[in-house]
């Protein structure tokens, strides 16, 4: 008797799931999971979907669905500075890894250092930082480090050096 | 919360239905599977779900997670016959679909559903929980045996019950029915009275749910009642070899309750009713929807829906009335169902709504229908006069041609749809007015709804 009224409940809910189910303009407009999930696991310098993009950007929720996704595929991501840093900071843990920028000396462009403790290094940082965002190939490890030029000849080079030095820069190492 | 769901699960289902634009039936299917209206065992496409993943992994050589999120996530593989072409010719497949070892396999069509509920546990929350099931996968896909996908199924049964739990508010769903099923005594077969004589004591128990409510949950149990037989002899030791294949029953009979169901529920079509042209004001709007909200009623349970309409106001006025704490006539005024519309009125309001829904139906004819020379003679007559008609129509939109055909074109679907139902709900009350005259069962019932609420709302009124 007690789960024939617990059926009927469950199969009541059912029906009005189905017959009402959400009709939300603003939703339908949103890139889908698929979308999304293409957008994260892309390679890099591969296509990108421009509305997808513009999505991320430019929609609150699209962004933290998209980030949720990105962190989930992360060998480690950092959503926000760990602690509240007063002024530029140049290093920085993420997950088991350290990041540190090193000044420029003598006109050569700034270089970001990652160094991990063991294991698989990442081959891709994305950061963000409100709703700008760079996403940059880190290349092969040598020694237990990857070593990138900030260039500031290179526009998603300096924009990636201008955030990691913002303490509200999130990041993620793929 | 009548429905016994939150906005987030709607939301939820939707994102997953509307991404993979999945069929009707594909869509009851996987709200059935979250609200857990599956037996014998809540678990079981979970357990499905599981073995159909680790399938996957072993066929495509899936090295993480990722790529399995990857397949569940892929729109373009919502579909039996993409899943077939793109492994029908890998291993681990027989000639109906997957397999994972000797003891578990499914359908094409049986895998495109699980892969919705896959995409569904990955995305639920709005992707809450996104990298906890990630994790899972990884673990899935380093082992993609039978005994991983026990693990995993038994991980998705408790993050599916904790959803449950979070929301989907089925308890008090639960007592209204046990209640109704204790009222009719083992009874399947229920009449207007019943429902009528059923709200009057749940009144009395001080729960106080609308009427409509309680017809809503009618509704419900005339579609499903028949399942319950099946469901107890499950509980009986001597039927045990009837569990065999008894989801699958239920599936079939749960799956023609969906088949049975319209494409889009007629309150559904009102509330999404198009921009435009004024076809329908917005208070024919409202009339319609209280008329048709609870479909099929109004072609089977004319009495109810009269009831409904009539005393479901009254009681909404005062619901409404008692949660702003004031405006508009009082409590007991209320109550007393003097302001209650007559059954004589609300039936010749729904003929005129009926009659307007056919003049509309043959003004959007005449303006879809331009070159009427090769016509017969008959129906371009028929034509021309709604097209004379049109320009009598004094409604905002009207006076524009290009306008009024675009939204003619627009709202035509509806306006067949519920140009049925309207025609439906008047043969059913011209049957109802016919065996038991109105003008008597109005007063009667008056009686008793006055009666209902007086005691019902006796402290609110006396306040």
């Amino acid at each position: 008797m007690s789960d024939a009224a617990r059926l009927l409940a469950e199969i009541h809910a059912a029906r009005a799931l189905v017959r009402d189910g959400l009709r939300d303009a603003e939703a339908s407009a949103r890139p889908d999971h698929a979308r999304l999930w293409a957008h994260a696991t892309r390679a890099p310098h591969g296509p990108v979907d421009l509305a997808t993009v513009r999505a991320i950007r430019s929609d609150p929720t699209t962004g933290r669905r998209y980030r949720t996704m990105l962190g989930a595929v992360a060998l480690a991501h950092a959503p926000l500075a760990a602690a509240a840093s007063d002024g530029a900071i140049v290093r920085r843990r993420v997950g088991a890894y350290a990041l540190e920028i090193l000044e420029a000396a003598d006109g050569a462009p700034p270089l970001l250092v990652l160094r991990g403790e063991a294991g698989q290094m990442p081959r891709v940082i994305e950061a963000w930082l409100d709703d700008e965002t760079a996403r940059l190939d880190l290349g092969a490890a040598t020694e237990g480090a990857v070593v990138l030029a900030l260039d500031p000849a290179v526009p998603d080079a300096a924009l990636l050096g201008r955030m990691l030095r913002d303490p509200a820069c999130a990041v993620f190492l793929l | 919360m009548t429905g016994g769901y939150d906005e987030r699960c709607a939301a939820d289902l939707a994102n997953v239905g509307d991404g993979r634009d999945l069929s009707r039936a594909d869509r009851a299917w996987l709200a059935r599977v979250v609200t857990g209206a599956v037996r014998p065992n809540r678990d079981k496409p979970v357990w499905d779900l599981a073995h159909a993943l680790a399938a996957l992994a072993g066929a495509t050589g899936a090295r993480d997670g990722r790529d399995l999120i990857t397949l569940a996530l892929d729109p373009g593989l919502a579909r039996p016959a993409a899943l077939a072409a793109r492994f029908g010719d890998g291993p681990a497949v027989d000639d109906r679909g997957p397999v994972l070892g000797t003891a578990w396999s499914t359908s094409w069509a049986g895998l495109a559903r699980l892969l919705a509920l896959a995409e569904f546990v990955l995305t639920a929350e709005d992707l809450a929980q996104f990298a906890t099931v990630a994790s899972w996968l990884d673990e899935l896909a380093a082992a993609p045996d039978p005994d991983s996908a026990a693990i995993l199924a038994k991980r998705l049964a408790r993050h599916l019950a904790a959803y449950r739990t979070a929301h989907l508010p089925l308890a008090p769903l639960e007592r209204r029915f046990r209640a109704l099923l204790t009222f009719l005594g083992g009874r399947r077969s229920v009449t207007d009275d019943d429902i009528l004589d059923f709200w009057c004591t749940e009144m009395a128990t001080g729960e106080r749910p609308g009427f409509r409510t309680v017809a809503e949950h009618f509704v419900t149990f005339e579609a499903a009642g028949h399942l319950l037989d099946g469901l107890e002899a499950l509980s009986t030791p001597a039927a045990l070899d009837a569990h065999e294949g008894w989801d699958e029953r239920l599936d079939a009979a749960l799956g023609d309750l969906a088949a049975a169901e319209p494409a889009a529920a007629l309150a559904t079509l009102l509330a999404d009713w198009p921009q435009g042209p004024k076809i329908l004001t917005g208070a024919e709007r409202e009339d319609l929807t209280d008329f048709l909200r609870l479909e099929p009623y109004h072609r089977t349970r004319p009495l109810t829906t009269l009831r409904a309409v009539s005393f479901g106001r009254v009681q909404s006025g005062i619901a409404n009335r008692l949660r702003r704490g004031g405006g508009g006539a009082d409590i007991a005024e209320r109550a007393s169902c003097l302001e209650a519309e007559s059954y004589g009125a609300l039936r010749a309001r729904a003929g005129l709504l009926a009659a307007h829904l056919t003049r509309m139906l043959r003004i959007a004819a005449a303006l879809r229908i331009a070159d009427r020379d090769a016509l017969p003679e008959a129906v371009r007559s028929a034509l021309e006069a709604a097209e004379a008609d049109l320009h009598r129509v004094r409604r905002a939109g009207f006076d524009d041609r290009e306008g009024l055909s675009a939204g003619f074109a627009a709202a035509e679907p509806a306006l067949l749809r519920l140009a049925e139902a309207a025609a439906d709900l008047n043969r059913s009350l011209d049957g109802l007015a016919h065996q038991r005259p109105l003008d008597a069962l109005f007063p009667a019932d008056r009686g008793i709804f006055a009666v209902a609420f007086a005691a019902a709302y006796a402290r609110e009124a006396a306040a």
